[in-house]
């Protein structure tokens, strides 16, 4: 009973320690995905998407930068992924490099047109921010992740595949296909 | 009269206006298709800029192993605290054959009815069950 009691005591003595880390070193844990992944995945992208030709061939034919809105993210893999952190650091990119024009979408948008009609009635004429004055999007941003799993016993090989695809809205003509493949090898 | 021939020749003008505004190949049906967007463009619009989770339970060997053991885990607890739970009742009913409340509580070897069967047979103290109290 005696050595319960100190057991039961030691253990609830035990401290957590929290170091902090370089984001951009995260070390894989779980093997599941991490943010490694996700600014990865985010890197391909910028690279892909601001070097390929749709953007020369848009600038050509329009003879200004285009303009994207950020459309759906489907997760068809096998683990919860939120894709907003490598959609918000390839947005990020278009305004940094200035050479892809961004508007706003979904909620944010809501919440916009929200506050516009509010200013309506309680902001001052000089202030106030008028209705359909938006920039219309060029092109729609969506995209899906997918994954494949291959386990036996204490081996497993998972392969993520992101896939951005960027489509004229007029048209619907898609003008470029993003694509980065993730595989990983886990050893319980 | 003449107000019903105003409008009928202004709904006829707004028509004609529309036929004409069509861009260089434009489908001249598109106001079907424009209304019927038109009306479900809030709807339609209301995941935009999110990840939809349509995630699948990929089979991983070694947690099914691993979630099987847990099962079993479990299976046992809730077994053994349904036994428990109906040894209580019985000795504290009033109507065993002992005539002491409780006394085989932690050391029984047989069922209430009178034969064992094999979770019966397992004793009921130490680790595996969880219970510490030797001296109740």
């Amino acid at each position: 009973m005696l050595c319960l009691s100190a057991t039961l005591f030691f253990a609830s003595c035990s401290n957590r320690t929290v170091t902090r880390i370089d984001p951009s070193e995260t070390p894989d844990i779980s093997g599941s995905w991490n943010n490694t992944d996700s600014r990865l995945t985010a890197d391909e992208m910028i690279r892909q998407s601001l070097s390929e030709k749709w953007l020369t061939n848009h600038l050509t034919e329009k003879g200004k930068k285009p303009v994207v809105i950020v459309g759906l993210v489907t997760n068809k893999s096998h683990e919860h992924i939120e894709a907003e952190t490598f959609m918000n650091d390839l947005e990020r990119s278009f305004i940094t490099t200035d050479k892809v024009g961004l508007v706003q979408s979904g909620k944010k948008r809501e919440e916009l047109r929200a506050e516009k009609a509010d200013m309506q009635t309680n902001a001052s004429a000089s202030t106030l921010k008028k209705f359909g004055l938006e920039k219309g999007a060029d092109y729609i941003l969506q995209g899906s992740i997918n994954s494949i799993v291959d386990a036996y016993k204490k081996k497993k090989t998972v392969t993520y595949q992101i896939n951005l695809e960027l489509t004229n809205i007029e048209t619907n003509e898609v003008v470029w296909i993003g694509e980065k493949k993730i595989a990983k090898y886990v050893k319980n | 009269m003449k107000l019903i021939l105003l409008s009928v020749f202004c709904f006829s003008a707004m028509a004609m206006q529309a036929q004409t505004q069509l861009a260089p190949d434009q489908n001249p049906n598109y106001l079907i298709s424009q209304n019927k967007y038109m009306q479900a463009k809030d709807s339609l619009q209301g995941n935009m800029n999110a990840t939809i989770q349509q995630t699948y339970k990929a089979y991983d060997w070694y947690e099914a192993k691993l979630e099987r053991k847990q099962n079993r885990i479990q299976n046992r607890n809730e077994r053994r605290l349904y036994n428990n739970y109906q040894d209580y009742n019985y000795y504290n009913s009033g109507f065993n054959n002992y005539g002491y409340n409780n006394y085989y509580g932690n050391y029984r070897y047989g069922n209430r009815n009178g034969y064992n069967n094999f979770w019966s047979l397992r004793p009921s103290i130490g680790y595996r069950t969880g219970n510490w109290w030797f001296w109740f």
